[in-house]
């Protein structure tokens, strides 16, 4: 399955404008979102050159209501079909819970989960119409265990990746392609972002991958339509332990090793 | 802690199901109320009768956690500091079966505004609150939908799986400041959760065994929340399934589940 064009959600960096990228690579037409129209003008005009590619630029702030209509009513349009919604945008925040400012913590839910419901919910009605297409949700190895001092984090990375899986059974016999990405520790600014270079830069290297190859297997298993990803074998074998460990073991020790790598 | 650990409860979706038999068993113990729910003339009825059997304080607040000014005058309770909350329930919550794509999205939106948003704040204005006090409980009802990806109920099991997380972590974060933090992972309860889903058909076809009335279900929670436990699954049945979708790979639990609520749509 080769796509045609593609939206990619926060594609103005890390693992999104890596998205953009490898797709462009590959002859896919681009519908960029981000919120800062310089990054993504710049990135456009980079594709263009160097791939040939045409690229929508499209201004967003995926935790308004607002912007989120505007990009779902693009991903239906028939005009100029989307054939894949790479819904990436995200972010984290870290620290004691009830320390954290409530307002930061309801935006990370409004863009980590309910954007990404509504613009699956506008791909998956247009493409099971068309019986074909592609959808793939960018969760974290954080779905796979409570993270305490991340806690809303990792629940919504728990929320995308059951919600995702749920509906890769569903469309199953649609044509419709539905993958969630599990990256782990990638070298992206999320972790400044998250204001958690402290802990970071304590991790092993091996736990390291850069932006390349998680998009690379992502792309690989939304074309298999594999129901979720894993990139590199030290992030499958964490799933692995993870998967097989009650929730009240992985939760003490994601805890433990936080009070462990804090300053 | 005594046999009354707590003196005044606030319970969200306090009118049916789970919620009105947390407000029945905490009355019971001489807890008082304040029940939460849409329904006024529902909750003024209950409220009636608990102060009526058990002679308990009660109040009543009338409030769709869908709304955010509503939320909002939830939250300004629980901060109240001259008759303090020290029990928070969040339980309110409700699922849609169906193939997603075909499911009304407003519905869905509101699912996650209950099921998550409303948790996440209401959670956030009592942990304050208990934490600066030194004391507290919080008990967020999920369900055994958080084990794996739940087809044809993809948003509520994603709800689920999210509310499970989150308050494992955050009863970790609390240790050592005295408030209690507990998730309740209930399976089947004997409730109008599957009619209000329209799950109905497909759940009744599930075998006697793996049902449980409300009652030992909240019992089971009490008890966690009084001993600080991270999380509690009620019922032999439901332990057993929850050790099984532990061992067994997350494919198998995805459709295992898929099974069960495909009828539901292709019927």
């Amino acid at each position: 399955m080769t796509f045609l064009r593609a939206v990619v959600t926060g594609a103005s960096a890390g693992i999104g404008r890596e998205f953009a990228r490898q797709l462009a690579q590959r002859g896919t037409d681009l519908v960029l979102v981000a919120r800062s129209r310089d990054k993504l003008e710049e990135l456009a005009d980079e594709l263009e050159v160097a791939h040939g590619v045409t690229s929508e630029v499209s201004v967003a702030d995926l935790t308004m209501p607002g912007d989120v209509a505007r990009i779902a009513d693009r991903i239906a349009d028939d005009e100029r079909p989307v054939d894949l919604v790479v819904n990436n945008a995200g972010f984290g925040t870290r620290g004691r819970f009830d320390q954290l400012a409530v307002d930061r913590e309801l935006q990370e839910v409004d863009l980590n989960v309910r954007a990404v419901v509504r613009l699956s919910h506008a791909a998956a009605a247009t493409m099971v119409r068309r019986g074909e297409g592609g959808i793939l949700n960018v969760s974290s190895m954080a779905a796979y265990q409570p993270i305490p001092y991340f806690a809303t984090y990792a629940a919504t990375k728990a929320f995308v990746t059951s919600f995702t899986q749920a509906l890769h059974e569903e469309l199953k016999r649609t044509g419709v392609h539905v993958t969630v990405l599990g990256p782990g520790f990638t070298k992206t600014d999320f972790a400044e972002a998250a204001g958690a270079t402290g802990e970071a830069s304590r991790l092993p290297d091996p736990l390291w991958m850069e932006p390349g190859p998680v998009v690379a297997a992502g792309l690989k298993g939304i074309e298999k339509n594999q129901a979720t990803v894993i990139p590199g074998w030290a992030n499958q074998l964490t799933a692995t332990v993870a998967d097989f460990t009650p929730s009240t073991i992985t939760r003490r020790i994601a805890g433990f090793s936080r009070r462990f790598t804090s300053p | 802690m005594t046999s009354r650990p707590w003196t005044r409860a606030l319970v969200t979706g306090a009118s049916t199901g789970i919620g009105r038999e947390f407000v029945r068993q905490l009355a019971e113990r001489g807890t008082h109320v304040v029940l939460v729910a849409r329904s006024e003339d529902d909750l003024q009825q209950l409220a009636g009768q608990l102060a009526e059997d058990h002679g308990v304080g009660t109040e009543v607040l009338t409030a769709d956690l869908t709304q955010r000014n509503d939320l909002e005058r939830v939250e300004t309770r629980l901060r109240d500091e001259d008759e303090p909350v020290d029990l928070l329930v969040n339980n309110a919550g409700f699922g849609t079966g169906g193939q997603f794509d075909e499911l009304d999205l407003d519905r869905e939106v509101s699912e996650i505004r209950l099921n998550v948003l409303a948790v996440t704040r209401l959670t956030h204005a009592a942990l304050g609150e208990m934490t600066r006090r030194g004391r507290g409980g919080i008990l967020n009802v999920s369900s055994n939908a958080a084990w794996q990806p739940v087809p044809y109920m993809a948003t509520y099991g994603g709800t689920k799986a999210f509310v499970s997380s989150f308050t494992q972590a955050v009863h970790e974060e609390a240790r050592g400041t005295g408030v209690h933090v507990t998730l309740l992972e209930p399976g089947f309860t004997r409730t109008r959760f599957q009619e209000v889903a329209d799950v109905d058909a497909s759940t009744r076809q599930l075998p006697d065994a793996v049902w449980m009335e409300p009652g030992p279900v909240v019992t089971a929670a009490l008890e966690g929340v009084r001993k600080n436990r991270g999380r509690v699954v009620p019922g032999w049945m439901n332990k057993v399934a929850g050790a099984f979708s532990t061992v067994s790979p997350p494919v198998a639990g995805r459709k295992i589940a898929g099974r069960v609520f495909e009828g539901e749509v292709r019927s």
